[in-house]
């Protein structure tokens, strides 16, 4: 259990075929290039690998992939989240069995339900496993259901295995009240912001984050988690209202437009699967002009 | 160029119905004399919703007067009506004030092209520095694009900057990004007292309704943010953000009813908001003194 989870932590997307089906070699690529350019963990498949439009079969053998592929470089966990929760506990055993880290879950998608059963599910979900165990906050994506800091210290409480937070809301009072919870607990809790908003995460107790344009600007990414930890505040910001500009970019149909400008960075990664659209030739054409401008295709690693 | 710094939003005394003077001049004397480098009147906090339109230039008139110089007094002007705003402003420019604040309309969810006018409408009638006053959560989601806000830079030479109440990082540092390279001296404010990330996002200003309670808390917070000194300031952002939390849903009812058990009683809130009920003003003032720093803070007026 001393997984201790800090920096800029990649999630890669899923790499498709043009038939939209697994591209595993890429896949296996993909994850090499994120390990090989400053990742200092692996979590797949969050929303942006399109986790909803996969199989459970095919997130299995992905996540299997993907495990062998980090090969203990660094820590790996596995989003296991899924609509129904039968699949969720499956695909934490099947994450367990296979040699993943730890696992993410989200709180459960598309119910209402009192604030004790996101409590009750989660310390279900924890004992179900050995492995440590990542909770995600996502309040603007999942109408309002969130964790609070009381919920956050009760599961600390309860479960030795909850290690860390990504935390989406983007608010500094969600964000502040369950860090201020989780670290007199246990010292040690990832508060990660969900993707990397780390100048304002950073300076709050933050460890790190997930992130969002790490296939695209691996560099960037590094210098801004760097900047905010060596306290040089203006680099910081410099990055980061250069990173904020990205995201801007690629929030939109997320993670369609990522894709694309993974094409732009000659690490082509294929189509996303409907009901997201694949960034059209012209989108493309605009991502690049938009990387240009900022200063990434210059700056950046092109190809693999 | 006004510069924003640490500002305090008073609270607005009311006796038998009406605006109680004798008191407002000690609430304004014990915020000059409590670390504020600036006065904004009259904010929610200050029941600005709550007064009529003479109402509010007579205080602005009062406290520009009661502060003497001492300190500059924002005024803010929102409203309903972009006329009634604009009078406002031609007012409080009338009165020597140091610049305007203002919101989005009240009730009304213009197109951002009618905010746009809006603005600059009350920022030509008072001719002083307008910051906009963004807080989506109080005008039904209703906010500041951050494109208006190019927009308006672009139409309106006294748009200096923009408070942010809303707490989203997102919409900060999107605002930041695209408002210094429009302007380079455009001041991004805190609307509240989250100034670890508010400050290490760009944000050189702070709006302080708890300075009312915790006028040296936020004084500390607020220096060590400005030398962003943020790993010392998380101990006083921790009870910045106790007060805030316990205090946000109660308004200015809470805020009254923690003056007072501070020794400084500003009386009851205007109808229709309720005074809070003697147990619950009780069990908040008990809330408020486990609060390590609150301890420290000046009782009475002095």
């Amino acid at each position: 259990m001393a997984l201790v989870l800090k920096g800029v932590m990649q999630s890669p997307v899923t790499p498709l075929k043009d038939d939209f089906s697994p591209d595993y070699a890429t896949f296996e690529r993909l994850v090499d290039f994120h390990v090989r350019t400053g990742a200092t963990a692996i979590s797949w498949p969050h929303h942006k690998a399109e986790s909803h439009n996969l199989a459970i079969t095919e997130r299995k053998a992905l996540a299997e992939v993907a495990i062998k592929a980090v090969n203990k470089r660094v820590p790996i966990s596995i989003h296991v989240s899924a609509l129904a929760l039968e699949d969720t506990f499956d695909l934490a055993r099947h994450a367990q069995e296979n040699g993943a880290d730890a696992i993410i879950a989200i709180t459960p998608y598309f119910w209402k339900y009192p604030p004790e059963a996101i409590y009750n599910y989660f310390v279900k979900l924890g004992t179900s496993i050995d492995l440590p165990l990542i909770g995600y906050n996502s309040p603007s994506y999942l109408d309002g259901i969130e964790f609070t800091g009381e919920m956050t210290a009760r599961l600390i409480q309860r479960l030795p295995n909850f290690i860390g937070m990504k935390e989406a809301s983007f608010n500094s009072e969600k964000f502040f009240e369950i860090l201020r919870a989780a670290l007199p607990l246990r010292p040690e809790f990832a508060m990660i912001a969900g993707v990397e908003y780390l100048l304002p995460s950073v300076s709050l107790g933050g460890a790190g984050s997930y992130s969002s344009a790490g296939a695209i600007c691996p560099n960037l990414c590094v210098e801004l988690y760097e900047s905010c930890v060596a306290g040089d505040w203006e680099r910081a910001r410099a990055a980061q209202y250069k990173l904020s500009e990205l995201w801007l970019l690629f929030r939109d149909q997320y993670p369609s437009s990522l894709k694309g400008g993974c094409v732009i960075m000659g690490r082509p990664v294929g189509p996303t699967r409907p009901p997201l659209p694949t960034a059209s030739p012209e989108r493309v054409k605009f991502i690049e002009m938009r990387l240009i401008e900022l200063g990434i295709v210059d700056s950046e690693p092109h190809g693999w | 160029m006004f510069k924003f710094g640490l500002v305090h939003a008073p609270l607005t005394p009311f006796a038998d119905g009406r605006i109680d003077y004798d008191t407002y001049g000690k609430v304004i004397d014990f915020h000059v004399c409590n670390g504020a480098e600036g006065l904004a009147l009259p904010m929610h906090t200050g029941e600005s919703v709550s007064l009529t339109a003479e109402e509010r230039k007579a205080l602005a008139e009062f406290a520009i007067k009661r502060a003497g110089g001492r300190v500059p007094v924002l005024i803010n002007v929102s409203e309903a009506s972009t006329a009634i705003a604009s009078s406002l402003a031609a007012h409080a420019r009338a009165v020597s004030a140091a610049a305007l604040i203002c919101s989005v309309p009240y009730y009304w969810t213009p197109p951002q092209s009618m905010l746009v006018e809006h603005f600059k409408a009350i920022g030509q009638a008072g001719g002083l520095p307008l910051f906009v006053l963004n807080s989506p959560a109080e005008f039904s989601e209703v906010e500041f694009a951050s494109k208006s806000v190019v927009e308006l830079l672009g139409k309106l030479p006294h748009f200096v900057g923009l408070i942010d109440m809303s707490l989203d990082w997102q919409y900060m540092i999107e605002v930041a990004t695209v408002a210094r390279a429009a302007r380079p001296d455009f001041q991004l404010v805190s609307g509240n007292e989250y100034m670890i990330s508010a400050g290490a996002i760009g944000a050189t200003g702070m709006l302080s309704p708890l300075a009312s309670i915790s006028p040296k808390l936020v004084h500390e917070l607020y220096g060590l943010c400005r030398a962003e000194n943020y790993r010392a300031a998380r101990a006083p952002q921790e009870d910045a953000a106790i007060l805030f939390r316990l205090l946000r849903d109660c308004g200015p009812a809470g805020l009254k009813a923690a003056t007072k058990a501070m020794g400084r009683d500003c009386g009851a809130p205007r109808p229709p908001l309720p005074e809070l009920l003697h147990a619950a003003a009780r069990a908040l003032a008990a809330e408020i003194s486990k609060v390590v720093s609150v301890k420290a803070e000046p009782r009475g007026w002095a």
